[in-house]
Protein backbone atom coordinates (compact mmCIF):
# COMPACT_ATOMS: atom_id res chain seq x y z
CA UNK A 1 0.00 0.00 0.00
CA UNK A 2 0.93 3.42 -1.06
CA UNK A 3 1.14 6.13 1.81
CA UNK A 4 -1.36 8.90 1.00
CA UNK A 5 -0.19 11.02 3.76
CA UNK A 6 2.67 12.06 6.25
CA UNK A 7 2.54 14.63 8.85
CA UNK A 8 6.24 15.36 10.24
CA UNK A 9 6.03 17.45 13.61
CA UNK A 10 3.75 19.48 13.19
CA UNK A 11 2.36 22.02 15.60
CA UNK A 12 -0.33 24.59 15.65
CA UNK A 13 -0.91 27.26 17.60
CA UNK A 14 -4.15 29.28 17.20
CA UNK A 15 -4.29 33.02 19.66
CA UNK A 16 -1.38 32.00 20.97
CA UNK A 17 -2.64 28.86 22.66
CA UNK A 18 -1.29 25.25 21.39
CA UNK A 19 -3.83 23.30 19.91
CA UNK A 20 -1.91 19.94 18.52
CA UNK A 21 1.72 19.73 18.88
CA UNK A 22 4.27 17.13 17.92
CA UNK A 23 2.06 15.54 15.48
CA UNK A 24 3.56 12.74 13.04
CA UNK A 25 1.17 10.69 10.97
CA UNK A 26 1.63 8.50 7.99
CA UNK A 27 -1.15 6.97 6.61
CA UNK A 28 -1.54 4.34 3.40
CA UNK A 29 -3.87 4.06 1.23
CA UNK A 30 -7.33 2.42 0.65
CA UNK A 31 -8.15 2.47 4.50
CA UNK A 32 -11.11 3.50 6.53
CA UNK A 33 -9.87 5.41 9.38
CA UNK A 34 -11.09 6.86 12.61
CA UNK A 35 -10.07 9.40 14.27
CA UNK A 36 -11.11 9.67 17.90
CA UNK A 37 -10.56 12.49 20.41
CA UNK A 38 -13.32 14.27 23.17
CA UNK A 39 -14.90 17.19 21.67
CA UNK A 40 -11.98 20.01 21.70
CA UNK A 41 -9.38 17.84 20.98
CA UNK A 42 -8.25 19.05 17.94
CA UNK A 43 -10.02 16.63 14.94
CA UNK A 44 -11.54 19.28 13.50
CA UNK A 45 -8.27 22.09 13.38
CA UNK A 46 -5.97 18.25 12.31
CA UNK A 47 -8.61 17.62 9.43
CA UNK A 48 -8.16 21.54 8.16
CA UNK A 49 -4.52 21.56 8.43
CA UNK A 50 -4.54 18.13 6.26
CA UNK A 51 -7.47 19.88 3.51
CA UNK A 52 -4.54 23.18 3.57
CA UNK A 53 -7.92 24.87 4.55
CA UNK A 54 -6.13 26.28 7.78
CA UNK A 55 -2.50 27.78 7.18
CA UNK A 56 0.94 26.33 8.19
CA UNK A 57 4.30 25.78 6.82
CA UNK A 58 4.04 23.58 3.51
CA UNK A 59 6.73 21.10 3.90
CA UNK A 60 5.06 19.51 7.06
CA UNK A 61 1.65 18.04 5.33
CA UNK A 62 2.36 15.62 2.55
CA UNK A 63 -0.86 13.86 1.01
CA UNK A 64 -0.64 11.64 -2.42
CA UNK A 65 3.54 12.90 -2.75
CA UNK A 66 3.18 16.55 -2.89
CA UNK A 67 3.31 19.29 -0.34
CA UNK A 68 2.34 21.75 -2.93
CA UNK A 69 -0.97 23.67 -0.91
CA UNK A 70 -2.93 24.12 -4.31
CA UNK A 71 -2.24 20.33 -5.27
CA UNK A 72 -3.34 19.09 -1.67
CA UNK A 73 -6.62 20.97 -2.22
CA UNK A 74 -7.38 18.72 -5.33
CA UNK A 75 -6.16 15.50 -3.48
CA UNK A 76 -8.38 16.14 -0.54
CA UNK A 77 -12.22 16.22 0.26
CA UNK A 78 -13.14 17.81 3.39
CA UNK A 79 -16.81 17.49 4.71
CA UNK A 80 -18.34 20.96 4.92
CA UNK A 81 -21.27 22.02 7.18
CA UNK A 82 -22.30 24.19 4.68
CA UNK A 83 -22.16 27.24 7.16
CA UNK A 84 -21.34 29.71 4.88
CA UNK A 85 -24.60 29.57 2.24
CA UNK A 86 -27.76 31.77 3.05
CA UNK A 87 -30.51 29.64 4.30
CA UNK A 88 -32.93 29.82 1.12
CA UNK A 89 -30.03 28.50 -1.38
CA UNK A 90 -31.75 25.66 -3.33
CA UNK A 91 -29.61 22.30 -2.74
CA UNK A 92 -29.31 22.35 -6.63
CA UNK A 93 -27.27 25.90 -6.47
CA UNK A 94 -25.39 24.31 -3.96
CA UNK A 95 -24.05 21.17 -6.08
CA UNK A 96 -23.54 23.89 -8.99
CA UNK A 97 -21.56 25.76 -6.71
CA UNK A 98 -19.72 22.29 -6.31
CA UNK A 99 -19.13 21.79 -9.68
CA UNK A 100 -17.84 25.42 -10.31
CA UNK A 101 -15.54 25.55 -7.64
CA UNK A 102 -14.07 21.65 -7.64
CA UNK A 103 -12.68 20.55 -11.20
CA UNK A 104 -12.77 16.89 -9.55
CA UNK A 105 -16.74 17.20 -8.47
CA UNK A 106 -18.80 14.61 -10.60
CA UNK A 107 -22.58 15.56 -11.02
CA UNK A 108 -23.51 11.83 -12.24
CA UNK A 109 -22.18 10.57 -8.92
CA UNK A 110 -23.92 13.02 -7.13
CA UNK A 111 -27.16 12.41 -8.66
CA UNK A 112 -26.42 8.44 -8.26
CA UNK A 113 -25.65 8.96 -4.11
CA UNK A 114 -28.48 11.96 -3.87
CA UNK A 115 -31.10 9.57 -5.13
CA UNK A 116 -30.09 6.96 -3.20
CA UNK A 117 -29.90 9.04 0.05
CA UNK A 118 -33.46 10.55 -1.06
CA UNK A 119 -32.39 14.13 -1.47
CA UNK A 120 -34.73 16.37 -2.83
CA UNK A 121 -32.97 18.97 -4.88
CA UNK A 122 -35.32 21.63 -5.37
CA UNK A 123 -35.48 22.09 -2.05
CA UNK A 124 -33.32 25.03 -0.05
CA UNK A 125 -30.84 24.68 3.10
CA UNK A 126 -33.48 26.27 5.71
CA UNK A 127 -36.26 23.34 4.58
CA UNK A 128 -33.72 20.18 5.65
CA UNK A 129 -33.67 18.81 9.29
CA UNK A 130 -30.45 17.88 10.90
CA UNK A 131 -30.50 14.38 8.99
CA UNK A 132 -31.06 15.51 6.02
CA UNK A 133 -28.62 17.78 6.04
CA UNK A 134 -25.61 15.01 7.33
CA UNK A 135 -26.62 13.61 3.90
CA UNK A 136 -26.46 16.19 1.58
CA UNK A 137 -22.83 16.75 3.13
CA UNK A 138 -21.99 13.28 2.39
CA UNK A 139 -23.30 13.23 -0.76
CA UNK A 140 -21.59 16.32 -1.58
CA UNK A 141 -18.19 15.16 -0.34
CA UNK A 142 -18.00 11.83 -1.85
CA UNK A 143 -18.93 13.72 -5.25
CA UNK A 144 -15.72 14.48 -5.57
CA UNK A 145 -13.19 12.26 -7.35
CA UNK A 146 -10.18 12.56 -4.82
CA UNK A 147 -7.74 10.68 -3.01
CA UNK A 148 -8.43 11.60 0.51
CA UNK A 149 -11.69 12.14 2.14
CA UNK A 150 -11.56 14.01 5.30
CA UNK A 151 -15.15 13.28 6.86
CA UNK A 152 -15.54 15.54 9.94
CA UNK A 153 -18.61 13.62 12.83
CA UNK A 154 -20.83 13.03 9.95
CA UNK A 155 -22.89 11.07 12.20
CA UNK A 156 -23.28 13.72 15.19
CA UNK A 157 -26.75 14.95 15.98
CA UNK A 158 -28.31 12.72 13.40
CA UNK A 159 -31.40 10.49 13.61
CA UNK A 160 -30.67 6.77 13.30
CA UNK A 161 -32.02 5.65 10.19
CA UNK A 162 -29.89 8.59 8.23
CA UNK A 163 -26.99 7.48 10.25
CA UNK A 164 -27.19 4.07 8.93
CA UNK A 165 -27.95 5.84 5.29
CA UNK A 166 -25.06 7.92 5.60
CA UNK A 167 -22.69 4.43 6.66
CA UNK A 168 -23.52 2.39 4.04
CA UNK A 169 -23.14 5.50 1.50
CA UNK A 170 -19.78 5.97 2.60
CA UNK A 171 -19.17 1.60 1.92
CA UNK A 172 -21.27 1.56 -1.64
CA UNK A 173 -19.12 4.73 -3.01
CA UNK A 174 -15.71 4.33 -1.24
CA UNK A 175 -13.43 3.29 -4.43
CA UNK A 176 -10.57 0.47 -3.42
CA UNK A 177 -7.83 2.66 -3.61
CA UNK A 178 -9.55 6.01 -1.94
CA UNK A 179 -8.76 6.82 1.70
CA UNK A 180 -10.97 8.36 4.13
CA UNK A 181 -10.05 9.52 7.74
CA UNK A 182 -13.63 10.14 9.52
CA UNK A 183 -13.70 11.55 13.00
CA UNK A 184 -16.46 10.97 15.82
CA UNK A 185 -16.94 10.98 19.61
CA UNK A 186 -19.11 8.36 19.45
CA UNK A 187 -17.06 5.26 18.02
CA UNK A 188 -19.58 2.32 18.25
CA UNK A 189 -21.58 2.35 15.11
CA UNK A 190 -18.41 3.33 13.10
CA UNK A 191 -16.70 0.71 14.47
CA UNK A 192 -17.40 -2.26 11.89
CA UNK A 193 -16.13 0.14 9.21
CA UNK A 194 -12.73 1.41 10.62
CA UNK A 195 -9.32 -0.58 9.49
CA UNK A 196 -7.60 1.67 11.98
CA UNK A 197 -7.94 4.22 14.49
CA UNK A 198 -5.71 7.62 15.48
CA UNK A 199 -6.53 8.75 19.09
CA UNK A 200 -5.96 12.50 19.80
CA UNK A 201 -5.51 12.75 23.49
CA UNK A 202 -3.96 15.76 25.22
CA UNK A 203 -2.92 17.87 21.77
CA UNK A 204 -0.96 15.26 20.15
CA UNK A 205 -1.76 11.64 19.18
CA UNK A 206 -1.66 9.05 21.67
CA UNK A 207 -1.72 5.76 19.45
CA UNK A 208 -2.37 5.04 15.96
CA UNK A 209 -3.46 1.20 15.85
CA UNK A 210 -5.26 -1.25 14.08
CA UNK A 211 -9.22 -2.11 15.37
CA UNK A 212 -8.45 -5.89 15.55
CA UNK A 213 -4.83 -5.10 17.31
CA UNK A 214 -6.71 -3.37 20.20
CA UNK A 215 -9.61 -5.97 20.15
CA UNK A 216 -6.89 -8.85 20.22
CA UNK A 217 -4.36 -7.30 22.64
CA UNK A 218 -6.84 -5.57 25.11
CA UNK A 219 -10.01 -8.12 24.26
CA UNK A 220 -11.89 -4.58 24.54
CA UNK A 221 -14.18 -3.02 21.76
CA UNK A 222 -12.59 -0.06 20.29
CA UNK A 223 -15.11 2.07 22.62
CA UNK A 224 -13.84 1.01 25.57
CA UNK A 225 -10.52 1.62 24.65
CA UNK A 226 -10.57 4.45 23.72
CA UNK A 227 -12.47 5.67 26.69
CA UNK A 228 -10.12 3.63 28.85
CA UNK A 229 -7.56 5.89 27.34
CA UNK A 230 -8.75 8.71 28.08
CA UNK A 231 -10.16 7.99 31.78
CA UNK A 232 -6.43 6.57 32.03
CA UNK A 233 -7.67 3.04 33.11
CA UNK A 234 -5.88 1.28 30.08
CA UNK A 235 -2.10 2.47 29.27
CA UNK A 236 -0.29 0.73 26.09
CA UNK B 1 -25.61 -5.51 11.86
CA UNK B 2 -24.72 -6.13 15.85
CA UNK B 3 -21.19 -6.78 16.39
CA UNK B 4 -19.63 -7.85 19.24
CA UNK B 5 -17.58 -5.16 20.46
CA UNK B 6 -14.30 -6.93 21.28
CA UNK B 7 -14.16 -9.90 18.28
CA UNK B 8 -12.47 -8.54 15.03
CA UNK B 9 -15.24 -7.92 12.99
CA UNK B 10 -13.66 -10.13 9.96
CA UNK B 11 -14.11 -13.61 11.86
CA UNK B 12 -17.31 -12.89 12.89
CA UNK B 13 -18.36 -11.98 9.41
CA UNK B 14 -16.17 -15.46 8.33
CA UNK B 15 -18.73 -17.26 11.04
CA UNK B 16 -22.52 -16.02 10.00
CA UNK B 17 -21.26 -16.33 6.34
CA UNK B 18 -20.11 -20.05 7.65
CA UNK B 19 -23.78 -20.50 9.16
CA UNK B 20 -24.95 -19.18 5.73
CA UNK B 21 -23.00 -22.23 3.87
CA UNK B 22 -24.31 -24.73 6.52
CA UNK B 23 -27.88 -24.31 6.51
CA UNK B 24 -27.76 -23.98 2.77
CA UNK B 25 -28.70 -20.40 2.08
CA UNK B 26 -26.03 -20.08 -0.15
CA UNK B 27 -25.71 -23.63 -2.12
CA UNK B 28 -22.70 -25.80 -2.93
CA UNK B 29 -21.18 -24.71 -5.63
CA UNK B 30 -22.61 -21.42 -5.82
CA UNK B 31 -21.55 -18.13 -6.13
CA UNK B 32 -21.55 -15.69 -3.19
CA UNK B 33 -22.02 -11.70 -3.73
CA UNK B 34 -19.34 -9.04 -4.55
CA UNK B 35 -17.04 -7.98 -2.03
CA UNK B 36 -19.26 -4.62 -2.04
CA UNK B 37 -22.64 -5.98 -1.73
CA UNK B 38 -21.17 -8.23 1.43
CA UNK B 39 -19.28 -4.94 2.54
CA UNK B 40 -23.04 -2.88 2.71
CA UNK B 41 -25.04 -6.45 3.88
CA UNK B 42 -22.82 -6.34 6.80
CA UNK B 43 -21.71 -3.15 7.02
CA UNK B 44 -18.37 -3.40 7.33
CA UNK B 45 -15.44 -2.40 5.25
CA UNK B 46 -14.63 -4.22 2.01
CA UNK B 47 -11.01 -4.74 3.57
CA UNK B 48 -12.61 -6.52 6.47
CA UNK B 49 -14.85 -8.54 4.11
CA UNK B 50 -11.81 -9.58 1.90
CA UNK B 51 -9.84 -10.85 5.08
CA UNK B 52 -12.42 -13.16 5.80
CA UNK B 53 -13.06 -14.24 2.39
CA UNK B 54 -9.25 -14.37 2.26
CA UNK B 55 -9.55 -17.06 5.56
CA UNK B 56 -12.51 -19.06 3.55
CA UNK B 57 -10.63 -19.67 0.73
CA UNK B 58 -7.61 -20.92 2.88
CA UNK B 59 -9.82 -23.13 4.90
CA UNK B 60 -11.27 -24.49 1.32
CA UNK B 61 -14.80 -23.58 1.97
CA UNK B 62 -14.75 -21.00 -1.07
CA UNK B 63 -13.01 -20.89 -4.42
CA UNK B 64 -12.49 -17.78 -5.87
CA UNK B 65 -12.20 -18.03 -9.55
CA UNK B 66 -10.36 -15.34 -11.60
CA UNK B 67 -12.60 -12.25 -12.71
CA UNK B 68 -15.80 -14.04 -11.40
CA UNK B 69 -16.07 -13.45 -7.80
CA UNK B 70 -16.17 -16.24 -5.44
CA UNK B 71 -18.23 -20.02 -4.99
CA UNK B 72 -19.03 -22.21 -2.18
CA UNK B 73 -16.79 -25.15 -2.86
CA UNK B 74 -19.20 -28.63 -4.08
CA UNK B 75 -17.13 -30.44 -2.05
CA UNK B 76 -20.02 -31.66 0.98
CA UNK B 77 -17.65 -33.61 3.26
CA UNK B 78 -15.97 -29.89 3.82
CA UNK B 79 -18.98 -28.74 4.43
CA UNK B 80 -19.86 -31.10 6.79
CA UNK B 81 -16.53 -30.94 8.81
CA UNK B 82 -17.31 -27.02 8.99
CA UNK B 83 -20.67 -28.66 10.34
CA UNK B 84 -19.30 -30.78 12.86
CA UNK B 85 -16.94 -28.21 13.76
CA UNK B 86 -19.62 -25.04 14.67
CA UNK B 87 -22.01 -27.74 16.83
CA UNK B 88 -18.66 -28.74 18.74
CA UNK B 89 -18.25 -25.47 19.62
CA UNK B 90 -22.06 -24.67 20.71
CA UNK B 91 -21.94 -28.51 22.39
CA UNK B 92 -18.19 -27.31 24.29
CA UNK B 93 -20.27 -24.24 25.70
CA UNK B 94 -23.19 -25.63 27.20
CA UNK B 95 -21.51 -28.94 28.24
CA UNK B 96 -19.45 -27.11 30.31
CA UNK B 97 -21.74 -24.89 31.93
CA UNK B 98 -24.18 -27.93 32.92
CA UNK B 99 -21.20 -29.52 34.23
CA UNK B 100 -20.31 -26.60 36.37
CA UNK B 101 -23.86 -27.36 37.99
CA UNK B 102 -22.46 -30.55 39.27
CA UNK B 103 -24.43 -32.62 36.61
CA UNK B 104 -22.58 -35.86 35.30
CA UNK B 105 -22.60 -37.10 31.88
CA UNK B 106 -25.47 -39.10 32.65
CA UNK B 107 -28.04 -36.53 34.07
CA UNK B 108 -26.60 -34.81 31.65
CA UNK B 109 -27.74 -36.89 28.31
CA UNK B 110 -30.81 -37.84 30.41
CA UNK B 111 -31.78 -33.90 30.81
CA UNK B 112 -30.84 -33.65 26.93
CA UNK B 113 -33.18 -36.71 25.91
CA UNK B 114 -36.17 -35.17 28.24
CA UNK B 115 -35.54 -31.62 26.60
CA UNK B 116 -35.94 -32.50 22.84
CA UNK B 117 -38.82 -34.53 23.52
CA UNK B 118 -40.44 -31.71 24.92
CA UNK B 119 -39.37 -29.41 21.97
CA UNK B 120 -40.67 -32.12 19.67
CA UNK B 121 -44.29 -31.93 22.08
CA UNK B 122 -44.32 -28.17 21.56
CA UNK B 123 -44.18 -28.49 18.22
CA UNK B 124 -47.34 -30.30 17.72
Amino acid sequence: MREILNIKNLNYKKNNKTILENINLSVSSGKIIGLLGENGAGKTTLMRLIAGVNSIPEDVITVNGTTKKAAVKENVSLSDQLGGFAKNTKLSEVVKFYQNVYSDFSVSKYKEISQYLGLDNDKRLSGLSTGTLGKLVIALTLSRNTKLYLLDEPLSGIDSMSRKKIISSIIRWKNDDSTFIISDHYVTEIASLLDDVIIIKDKTIYEVSSVEAIQKKYHLGVEEYYEGVYEGSVTK
Amino acid sequence: MEYIDNIPIYLQIKDILYRKIISNEYELGSQLPSVRQLAVQFSANSNTVQKALKEMTEENVIIPQRGKGNYVTEDVSIVSKLKDHIVTEMFDTTYDKLHSLNMNDKEITTSFNNYVKQREQDHE
